[in-house]
């Protein structure tokens, strides 16, 4: 199957890699992106740390421009897609395509009403809205306690705000496990974060612009300014009644395919392991990796590789930049490979040394691909995390 | 074709160095490292490609 027309739908780095990919492996034919964003293919990365602190621009977030024979549509939105006919819809007309490339990506998960205007954190007007509302306030709330919650608070912390932090569970126990979970809501804490567990969960209060939250067991938290940081939603409704199969996101196979000419990648995708698990990885790292396999799936079917996610993730808060490759959540004690968490600077691996499952740096240089390498060649543990 | 590099933006995440390992690498603080300043032509795509996918676009190409 020689394709002539891919149509890349997506603005972001999954797309982005996509269009690379199809380059490097020598796809001569034409390529369109459909992006909705405003901006051409930028960084989500710096948004809750330089761009939220006022150091950073649009202009040092934005990707090096595509090459000029791509075809990039911007404030594009695919509103529809017809599998038999191989045609996308959008406002301005139906687009065909020999080959196609999902990789519309996530938005933000809200939990407040219709009627209230909820502050989240997700594409670059988000970031600028919540710079400037960062500005005029001396209070912050954040609900939720993941990556980017505890980022916004860390920003918001370093530009001199009383910042409390609200979630379900201790702040990142399920991504970093207890061991170095506890450790960094130690140094937030120590920081000045107050960091408040609601079991129950929590309502927003306020209307428009919500002014707070109500715990489940009555508990209120008020603050100048509450941001929502509580998770993604893949952006699938296009694909309604498309055939496109969907499970939160689009369920593809293991070379990233939903049909010989149509892949996905990134955040939108949910990957079948084979097993029954559904597994969607929304992070930098899984966009630019599955991007690469989804579209040499779509160049060379069946003699593609199957994919297998790094696991890599990161993130930087309150001054320690922590690093982790393998399934998220890992149990137990660690065994400590390098320094300590007592001493700033720690190496540490689970289950052990010799077959680690997952490792951890905290502010330690060890190359992610060094990392990478520490895992590979272990024998696979059981994935803690659902 | 040039590449630039901000090593002061650079976090060491590798992305370049998976995509582009004959472009870029990291040393051994996980800060990248241009193998080549001046990119050969045949080397330019991979270079380009290994520019776009860093989480904090600390990379650039010009021609």
């Amino acid at each position: 199957m020689i394709l002539r027309d891919v149509v890349v739908v997506g603005g972001s780095i999954a797309a982005l890699t996509a269009v690379e990919t199809l380059r490097l492996e020598d796809f001569d034919g034409r390529i369109t992106v459909l992006s909705d964003e405003e901006l051409p293919p930028y960084t989500r990365v710096p948004l809750s740390k330089g761009v939220l602190a006022g150091r950073e621009s649009a202009d040092d977030v934005v990707l090096a421009p595509l090459a000029d024979e791509v075809d990039l549509h911007l404030r594009t939105a695919a509103t529809g897609l017809d599998l038999d006919a191989r045609t996308v819809h959008t406002h301005g007309g139906p687009i065909a395509y020999d080959g196609l490339v999902i990789a519309t990506g996530a938005r933000a998960r809200r939990i407040g009403t219709p009627g209230q205007t909820e502050r989240v954190l997700r594409s670059y007007d988000d970031g600028m809205r919540l710079r400037e509302d960062l500005r005029r306030v001396s209070s912050v709330l954040v609900v939720g306690g993941g990556f980017l919650g505890m980022e916004i608070a860390s920003t918001a912390l370093e530009l001199g705000r009383d910042v409390t932090v609200v979630d379900l569970a201790p702040p990142l126990d399920r991504l970093l496990g207890t061991t170095v979970g506890s450790y960094v809501r130690t140094v937030a804490e120590r920081a000045g974060v107050r960091i408040v567990v609601a079991h129950g969960g929590v309502r927003l209060l306020g209307e428009p612009i919500p002014t707070g939250v109500e715990t489940s067991d009555g508990r209120r938290l008020e603050a100048d300014l509450v941001v929502s940081a509580v998770g993604d939603v893949p952006n699938v409704e296009w694909l309604a009644g498309s055939g496109v199969p969907l499970s939160s996101g689009v369920v593809v196979d293991e070379r990233c395919r939903v049909s010989p000419h149509v892949v996905a990648a990134g955040d939108v995708a949910v990957l079948a392991t084979g097993d029954g698990a559904l597994i969607r990885t929304p992070s930098w790292t899984n966009a630019v990796e599955q991007a690469r396999f989804a579209v040499r799936a779509l160049l060379h079917g069946d003699e593609a590789p199957e994919y297998r996610p790094s696991r890599y993730f990161w993130t930087e808060q309150f001054g320690l930049d922590v690093k982790m490759v393998g399934p998220l959540d890992p149990q137990g004690e660690p065994t400590v490979l390098d320094g300590g968490l007592d001493a700033g600077s720690a190496l540490l691996a689970w289950p052990d040394a010799e077959t680690p499952g997952q490792v951890v740096a905290v502010n330690h240089h060890t190359p992610p691909a060094k990392l990478k390498r520490m895992l590979r060649g272990a024998r696979p543990t059981p994935t803690a995390a659902q | 074709m040039l590449v630039q590099a901000d090593r002061d933006k650079c976090e060491g995440h590798g992305l370049c160095a998976d995509v582009a390992p004959e472009v870029f690498e990291l040393d051994d603080d996980a800060v990248v490292v241009l193998r080549h300043v001046q990119v050969p032509p045949e080397l330019e795509r991979k270079a380009e490609a290994g520019a776009r996918v860093c989480p904090v676009a600390a990379l650039r190409v010009a021609t």
